[in-house]
């Protein structure tokens, strides 16, 4: 998928079998009743526009002569960076409920900061810190909003 | 239910109270931040606290997202005219002549005449809306569920507007937001929908995770990948100074601009990214030195920096008339409306008049305090962008989690947020349009709610939408648009890439 045009017949593949899937799906929906617009109307309209719209951007791409151009896709450094940012993302939001807000957006932003830049691990571990006192003190203490405390604040 | 000076003065009483101000400002501040900074707009920046507002009544609330709106359009042109970097889409064009007027030395008169020409057609705009709104709704008035499917359809057909040259992604990009939508229960009959027997997914895909996904997550990962340190390590320095003689040069330009940002901006898809061009261009055609233009004209700055403000200050106007959103900033807050329990459309007038007079009074009020930001404070605007973005980003992944959980105190909405993140790399990537992903989620279900009502009155019969003359006209319109969408497609002979998204 280097160029447009290959990337373009490639999702649009993709675009037309996930519309088969929502079609499929769209008959597990019960229609219990008479109804003048039926519960499964709007997902098979969404599944027949995936499919027809899939079908017509990959034929168009297919059949297209005129220019073409390369898509920029990551480098190696790029896509590290970009995966283990998505990790720690996903970490943060895996330990939010076992771990509170405030100790998991400091586990996270003294790791995110530290990745993104080595030399400042000092300023990483200050600005987590910060940021989850502000965090507890801001949402939970003073707006009163629900998020889990943790273990460091509950009780 | 039309204008009425009463109820205007009743607006400002409640937009002058201590905490509505402190909202007002917070949202201004918060807006001119949003703007400064490029990688967050106002759509990530009003979607990432509109969960959080849930503590706040409701008039603070919108009163606060509205000031966040307008207020990004005057931020938006710091860093387009100090460093070149548009803080929006809708500043490139000031970036033309600002960043050339900058590298003359004139960067304070560029800032200065850029913050004066956005309180003008900001407050000129406001003026408008305060007329035209309660008299488009006095007309929306009579609207049935027939008009109203026809006049979303009508809001769905912005699709081929906001996908550029690539329609059929513009498409598949609307054709999923509808799906996420549809996620959970039907709102007519209660049914299960694409749920898979999961209890979780019954309560549905809330639109502010997708939208934060979509944008805010998605350009972090961007930036990542681009392995960007800051957005400018440049020096500021004589950045106050102005005269005048400017002012009186660009008074004409102002009012021009503001006509042009305004009657352009009441139509349908018509983003602020579109009427800075339009009015760019036409100050250059009427300018008596259109070979200034380019060269550092500050008519060239006053021109778009009016226009990106009156237009969004117009979109209120369909906005609190119709309840039709005309940009993805103004999808979310009618998301916001429908959230705090207000009907969006002209009912809005008649059963919460002291909320929607209350907002465009604060709109008045919101004005003057981003020119006090804007103007004095310019210099420490401009030092923003030399945060960082290691700091920056993590940052920003930070209030987008915070927002997103706080909209039903659940990790599932942040799990789906990061989903829709990395959909959105891969849209970018691919050239797909955002925006009409946006749209349709925010429209689905009004859209489909309407259609069932529209066809339990026709008992069926969709005749009900060509033999009722709004409905009919809202209908042609729309077809209109699909039809010249399909031709322009028809006749491309390149690749679908999406153009820049609008505001």
């Amino acid at each position: 998928m280097k160029t447009q045009r290959v990337a373009d017949i490639a999702v649009g593949c993709f675009v037309a079998l996930f519309g088969i899937f929502v079609l499929f799906a769209s008959t597990w929906i019960s229609v219990a009743g008479v109804h003048r617009l039926s519960p499964r109307t709007f997902p098979h309209v969404v599944g027949l526009l995936l499919v027809c719209c899939g079908i017509g951007l990959a034929l168009k791409s297919w059949t297209l002569r005129g220019e073409d151009f390369a898509i920029a896709w990551p480098d190696g450094v790029g896509i590290r960076t970009i995966t283990v940012t998505l990790v720690s993302l996903a970490g943060y939001i895996a330990l939010m409920d076992p771990l509170g807000l405030p100790l998991s957006t400091f586990l996270y932003l003294t790791f995110a900061i530290w990745y993104l830049n080595r030399s400042r691990w000092l300023m990483a571990l200050t600005i987590g810190l910060i940021t989850g006192v502000i965090s507890y003190v801001l949402f939970i203490r003073l707006l009163g909003l629900s998020f889990p405390a943790g273990v460091l604040f509950e009780g | 239910m039309g204008f009425s000076f009463d109820y205007l003065l009743q607006g400002f009483a409640t937009a002058l109270s201590v905490q509505n101000l402190f909202w007002a400002l917070v949202g201004c501040f918060i807006g001119t931040l949003v703007g400064v900074l490029p990688g967050i707009g106002p759509v990530s920046g009003i979607a990432i606290l509109l969960p959080l507002t849930t503590v706040l009544p409701p008039t603070s609330a919108i009163i606060m997202m509205a000031a966040i709106y307008y207020g990004a359009m005057y931020g938006g042109s710091t860093t387009a005219i100090l460093v070149n970097i548009p803080g929006e889409a809708s500043s490139v064009p000031t970036a033309i002549d600002g960043y050339e007027m900058a590298k003359q030395g004139k960067a304070g008169p560029a800032l200065a005449i850029s913050a004066i020409a956005s309180f003008v057609a900001g407050t000129l705009s406001v003026i408008a809306l305060t007329f035209f709104a309660p008299m488009l709704a006095e007309f929306a008035v009579v609207f049935g569920p027939p008009e109203y499917f026809a006049l979303m359809f009508m809001g769905l057909s912005l699709v081929i507007s906001l996908s550029g040259r690539a329609l059929l992604k513009g498409l598949i990009s609307m054709a999923l937001g509808l799906g996420a939508a549809l996620i959970g229960q039907d709102p007519l009959t209660g049914a299960a929908r694409l749920t898979f027997g999961t209890v979780t997914l019954n309560a549905g895909v809330d639109f502010i995770s997708v939208i934060v996904g979509l944008f805010a997550i998605s350009e972090v990962m961007i930036n990542v990948e681009q392995r960007i340190v800051a957005i400018s390590e440049m020096k500021i320095t004589n950045w106050m100074p102005t005269c005048w003689a400017d002012i009186k040069q660009c008074r004409w330009t102002m009012i021009r601009c503001t006509a042009v940002g305004f009657f352009l901006g009441l139509l349908p898809g018509c983003a602020p990214s579109v009427t800075t061009f339009v009015a760019y261009d036409l100050e250059k055609r009427l300018s008596k030195h259109p070979e200034r233009f380019g060269k550092g004209a500050i008519e060239g700055v006053c021109a778009p920096e009016g226009a990106n403000n009156a237009t969004s200050t117009a979109g209120f106007v369909p906005l609190f008339s119709f309840g039709l959103p005309t940009a993805p900033s103004m999808a979310i807050l009618l998301g916001g409306l429908m959230m705090y329990g207000l009907q969006p459309g002209p009912m809005l007038f008649a059963q919460n008049p002291q909320f929607v007079w209350a907002v465009i009074a604060s709109m008045y009020i919101g004005n003057v305090m981003l020119l006090i930001l804007n103007l004095p404070l310019v210099g420490m605007w401009a030092k923003i962008v030399n945060i960082p973005f290691y700091i920056l980003g993590p940052i920003i992944v930070f209030c987008a989690v915070v927002g997103t959980y706080s909209i039903r105190f659940q990790a599932f909405d942040v799990w789906v947020m990061l989903l829709f993140g990395v959909l959105g790399y891969f849209m970018r990537k691919l050239g797909f349009p955002v925006a009409p992903m946006v749209l349709a989620s925010v429209l689905a279900q009004m859209l489909e709610t309407a259609l069932g009502q529209a066809l339990l009155i026709s008992q069926g019969s969709v005749l009900i939408f060509f033999s009722r003359p709004i409905s009919a006209v809202f209908m042609g319109l729309a077809f209109l648009s699909i039809g010249r969408g399909i031709w322009a497609q028809v006749r491309a002979k390149a690749p679908e890439v999406a153009l820049e998204d609008p505001d």
